[in-house]
């Protein structure tokens, strides 16, 4: 049972790989392709978010996201959550949350009070993809 | 961009004013930042309250770079919101904001204004506006119903006399 449960999960990985490899490459520039959508396009926010850079969502995944953050050359930077802490009190989570890219140098996590499209006061969990993503979502 | 909207708040004489010749009526401008941290951790109005004289301009402008705001006075034609503004006062709507934006409103009814930012009111992004003082005649002071409003925005609120005490109330000094 053991062995057929382990072959079943080694034949997942082997399908489920190159997939995930294949919606990297794809969300690597801007534009993502559809679902996501810019958010300043949808909402009255800043294109360029100072600290944020260009972001682009999947509106049936919000209010958590993934949210991909792309620097003004078009290259994704970061991947960013926002998860309202009254739902989080209330027992809410959210599982499973896609990445933009695998590779993540460092994470930041910090408090917002709130802004078009996610109104609620919320975390923002912010994955940098590499050293010099933050420098570059800055300004 | 940048946008000019000019709304006036006012009763059928602060429409008569406004067809006078603007060389008969010098009104006097007061500055309302809306401000933000870079991180959006916190937002407010500044000055978050402040008495004026009747027929004065309030202009609101966005001083945030990485949030859009609004100026929305508590009313019901406004989003069925209580109303928190004098009798006889028309209610106002910005609308949303980017930085460096700007929205001018002109209030000429005495009383008590309560406004609110649309995305930010449940953490407390709220300003009061005095025009005239209490002993004038066709005062209005601070509505009385707060069931409709987050317990965050009623701590904001700085109280009328603070505001008639000191003309001008910074949000730092009410937190």
């Amino acid at each position: 049972m053991t062995k057929a449960f382990a072959l079943a999960a080694g034949l997942l990985a082997a399908t489920a790989l190159p997939a995930l490899a294949h919606d990297e490459e794809a969300l690597r520039q801007s534009p993502p392709p559809a679902p996501f959508i810019q958010v300043s396009d949808a909402l009255p926010l800043p294109e360029f978010i100072p600290g944020l850079g260009t972001l682009f969502v999947d509106p049936a995944t919000l209010p958590a996201g993934p949210f991909l953050a792309y620097d003004r050359d078009g290259n994704l930077s970061a991947t960013v959550y926002m998860t309202p802490l009254e739902e989080l009190a209330n027992g809410i989570s959210y599982d499973d949350l896609h990445v933009g890219a695998h590779n993540v140098s460092s994470v930041d996590i910090y408090y917002n009070a709130g802004h078009p499209g996610v109104e609620a006061p919320h975390a923002h969990v912010v994955l940098f993809h590499d050293d010099e993503a933050r420098g570059r979502l800055a300004e | 961009m940048r946008t000019r909207r000019h709304i006036l708040a006012a009763g059928g004489g602060g429409l008569a004013t406004l067809a006078m010749p603007s060389l008969l009526r010098a009104q006097q401008v007061e500055v309302i930042e809306m401000r933000g941290t870079p991180r959006g951790e916190r937002i407010w109005y500044n000055p978050i309250g402040l008495a004026i004289t009747p027929g004065t301009i309030l202009h609101f402008v966005n001083r945030d770079p990485v949030n859009s705001h609004t100026a929305t006075a508590y009313h019901p034609e406004l989003f069925d919101r209580p109303a928190r503004i004098p009798d006889g006062a028309a209610p106002w709507n910005s609308d949303f904001l980017l930085p460096d934006e700007s929205f001018e409103v002109t209030l000429e009814v005495p009383g008590v204004y309560d406004y609110y930012c649309l995305p930010h009111e449940m953490a407390g992004m709220v300003g009061r506006i005095v025009v005239s003082r209490p002993s004038d005649l066709g005062w209005h002071g601070v509505a009385q119903d707060t069931d409709d409003l987050p317990e965050a925005a009623l701590r904001a609120f700085p109280t009328v006399e603070a505001i008639l005490d000191q003309s001008r109330i910074d949000p730092e000094e009410t937190r």
